[in-house]
């Protein structure tokens, strides 16, 4: 294999596409689609503009299937230092694309010399996902502030983009707009801002099934970012009165090595 | 002469419309026999796709002084085959004068279940008791009525979870360090609170409460347990 | 079946107390068929770094091979040894650039960093990163029995394992897993990577 083929040079590799379309067509797995565990954020995320700023919600469970794979995750990505972004979606869309909006952004700043605005990352987002035609199954919500004022919109997975004083996203997007619905005012102060949206994220996190575990929360104004993780945190797991443990000597095995670790001179994994 | 083809864009395709009469309202149920006592318990989560339905509807049901059953699957079912089940039994109390044994439940149950081999019940059955001999008893069914009596059993959305933990701690497979004494009534329902709270965690469809019924010579006592919520 | 089970297996990874497990069962199949029972599915990376794949063979073998052309690429570029955490990066672009034509593997690393605190990693096949909060979930599960094994560890994990605690934990997690699942089996290798050294031990477990 030539080096240069394993230098990262970005973008998608398409390489496999042919060997697993027919691998899918080979034997008989099943009617469903042999691509179907990826995690996804089944996710309640939400955000409203008020006073001063931006607030954006989230809950904190990852789900594969009917499991819950990550009990705490982080759904609010940064996008820049005056922008933020909730994902819902498959788990490493949200993940990559807010990853490499956030770095495109840099760029966009250093090239630019100034603040970057919202609407500049909603429409790199929305045209990216625009190009992959809805198969980058991202769906996000963008808050943040700039020289406009503070702004909040919705990305969905094709492009199409929305702009609206209080938006929800994800699978408890139902649950928590009728917490907005019945709470949102206009020109809200700070703090029953963050606890609208709070009870707007725990109203998904109690009544759909996808979103779990803890609030978080981030608020964003021309003063700067406040970040909230676990900002309520789901009650603590039943502690057993008789705690389980294994035994020494539980456990049979035959074989045994051990190797020594070579210890190297300084830090092998200094920088 | 041959009837002219039609150009197949003109002919309407025969319109197919299905009735499915299954959903599964997912949740769990768990049995464990001890010597003398048996626990029998089900969250009473009852949800359909990622919504929550309700928070307390039971799944496990006394059917008689020393015989539980507990299921999941499609409420619907379940509530009628609980209630058939009561009829039945009812019918035995007046007919022989004498209330049916755990056994006689667990076999009629099969019955049941095998009577409607071609349309059956969506549920997961576990009947749980004390046996003629005042032995705990566990018997674990198929949707079709293929039954086993077992020392536990676990049924439901969460029983990939569980299964193993019980062949682990219960029957202590893949060990020789076993311990003497049998787990007491009072330790064996602690670990069921324990397993309950473990799923509870990572399965979306256990939550909310365990109905947990303790069968033991006394007679029988039912507990609540709070799960989370979310 | 889904093409992530044609061959079947399991890899789990634990975190103790400066130390930290990674195990994995030993079947090779082809769907219900087992071919092999010496099939282990971990590989180490360097003395302080493992990473187990779990998923289709073909695409363990691949992706062992151009990691350990990418590792090798890096410690020439920077001669050092690649911390865990950016091997997990590494790992997971290389399963996103893939996104639509993955490799049908689950990758789970473990390993010590250099204040030797536990690293683990896993992701699903195109990349999306868990990192376990190390103070209440300090395991990650792969393969075909992660209901089983995820529903162990959520019982009989706790914090601060010592290694030989650790060591029991993680084999009765994984033999327990393995054993209500068809797909997985037939023994099992454990490493512990403590400081100092790296225990290995193979497990008997049922051969069915």
């Amino acid at each position: 294999m030539e080096a240069s083929l394993e230098i990262p040079k970005g973008g998608f590799s398409f390489d496999l596409c042919k060997r697993n379309a027919w691998l899918e067509s080979q034997a008989n797995y099943g009617s469903s689609s042999i691509i179907k565990k990826a995690k996804k954020t089944g996710t309640t995320i939400a955000g409203i503009i008020f006073k001063d700023g931006v607030v954006l919600g989230a809950d904190t469970r990852a789900t594969s299937g009917p499991i819950v794979a990550d009990k705490n995750c982080e759904k609010i990505h940064y996008l820049a230092p005056n922008i933020f972004c909730c994902g819902a979606g498959t788990s490493a869309d949200c993940e990559n694309v807010t990853e490499m909006m956030a770095s495109n952004l840099t760029l966009h700043r250093l090239n630019t010399g100034r603040e970057c605005r919202v609407i500049t990352a909603v429409t790199m987002l929305s045209q990216y996902l625009f190009r992959y035609q809805g198969y980058i199954s991202a769906a996000l919500v963008v808050g943040g502030v700039d020289s406009t004022g503070p702004s909040l919109y919705t990305i969905h997975p094709h492009g199409s983009v929305d702009q609206l004083p209080f938006v929800t996203m994800g699978s408890g997007s139902l649950a928590a707009m009728a917490v907005f619905e019945a709470g949102y005012q206009e020109g809200l102060e700070r703090q029953p801002g963050i606890d609208l949206v709070r009870a707007a994220i725990q109203s998904g996190i109690d009544n759909d099934l996808g979103s779990g575990s803890n609030v978080d929360i981030t608020v964003i104004t021309p003063e700067g970012v406040q970040r909230f993780r676990n900002l309520d945190k789901a009650e603590p797991k039943y502690k057993s009165k008789n705690p389980l443990f294994y035994p020494k000597g539980t456990t049979k095995y035959y074989d045994e090595i051990i190797s020594k670790v070579a210890i190297i001179e300084g830090d092998a994994m200094e920088q | 002469m041959q009837a002219p083809q039609l150009p197949t864009s003109q002919v309407e395709q025969p319109k197919e419309s299905r009735f499915s009469p299954y959903q599964n309202n997912g949740g769990t149920c768990l049995a464990l026999a001890g010597a003398d006592f048996c626990i029998i318990a089900a969250d009473s989560r009852l949800s359909l796709g990622y919504s929550i339905l309700s928070r307390n509807t039971p799944k496990v049901a006394q059917l008689t002084t020393k015989t539980c059953i507990a299921s999941s699957g499609c409420n619907a079912d379940m509530v009628t085959l609980q209630k058939y089940l009561k009829f039945k039994i009812q019918m035995y109390l007046h007919q022989h004068g004498k209330e049916m044994s755990t056994p006689a439940v667990a076999q009629m149950l099969a019955t049941t279940l095998y009577h409607r081999r071609f349309f059956p019940y969506y549920t997961f059955n576990i009947v749980g008791g004390l046996d003629q001999n005042g032995e705990g008893c566990v018997f674990s069914y198929d949707a079709i009525g293929c039954f086993e009596r077992l020392k536990y059993t676990v049924s439901g959305s969460g029983h990939a979870l569980i299964e193993p933990f019980l062949d682990n701690l219960v029957a202590y497979k893949n060990t020789d360090n076993k311990p003497t004494i049998e787990r007491s009534c009072d330790e064996t329902l602690e670990l069921v609170k324990d397993i309950f709270s473990s799923a509870g965690e990572r399965d979306i469809y256990t939550g909310d409460f365990v109905d947990i019924y303790i069968i033991d010579k006394n007679g029988t006592r039912y507990e609540q347990f709070p799960l989370k919520k979310d | 079946m889904s093409i992530t089970e044609y061959n079947g297996g399991c890899v789990i990874g634990m975190a103790g107390k400066n130390c930290v497990a990674i195990a994995c069962d030993k079947r090779y199949g082809a769907q219900y068929q087992t071919l092999a029972t010496d099939k282990t599915k971990v590989y180490k990376m360097h003395d302080q770094l493992f990473i187990g794949l779990a998923g289709l063979a073909t695409d363990q073998q691949t992706f062992y091979e151009r990691l350990k052309f990418r590792l090798a690429m890096y410690s020439l570029r920077e001669e050092r040894l690649i911390k865990p955490a950016s091997f997990g990066k590494m790992v997971s672009t290389l399963l996103y650039e893939k996104r639509f034509g993955p490799y049908f593997i689950e990758p789970v690393i473990a390993g010590l960093d250099k204040e030797n605190k536990p690293y683990l990693f896993s992701s699903d096949f195109i990349g999306a990163p868990l990192l376990p909060d190390m103070d209440t979930n300090g395991f990650v599960v792969a393969g075909t029995c992660t209901e089983q094994l995820m529903g162990m560890c959520e019982s009989m994990w706790r914090k601060d394992l010592e290694p030989e605690e650790l060591f029991e934990t993680v084999s009765q997690c994984l033999l327990a897993g393995q054993d209500r699942d068809c797909l997985s089996g037939w023994g099992a290798v454990v490493h512990i990577i403590c400081p100092d050294r790296v225990i290995t031990r193979t497990l008997r477990g049922r051969m069915d």
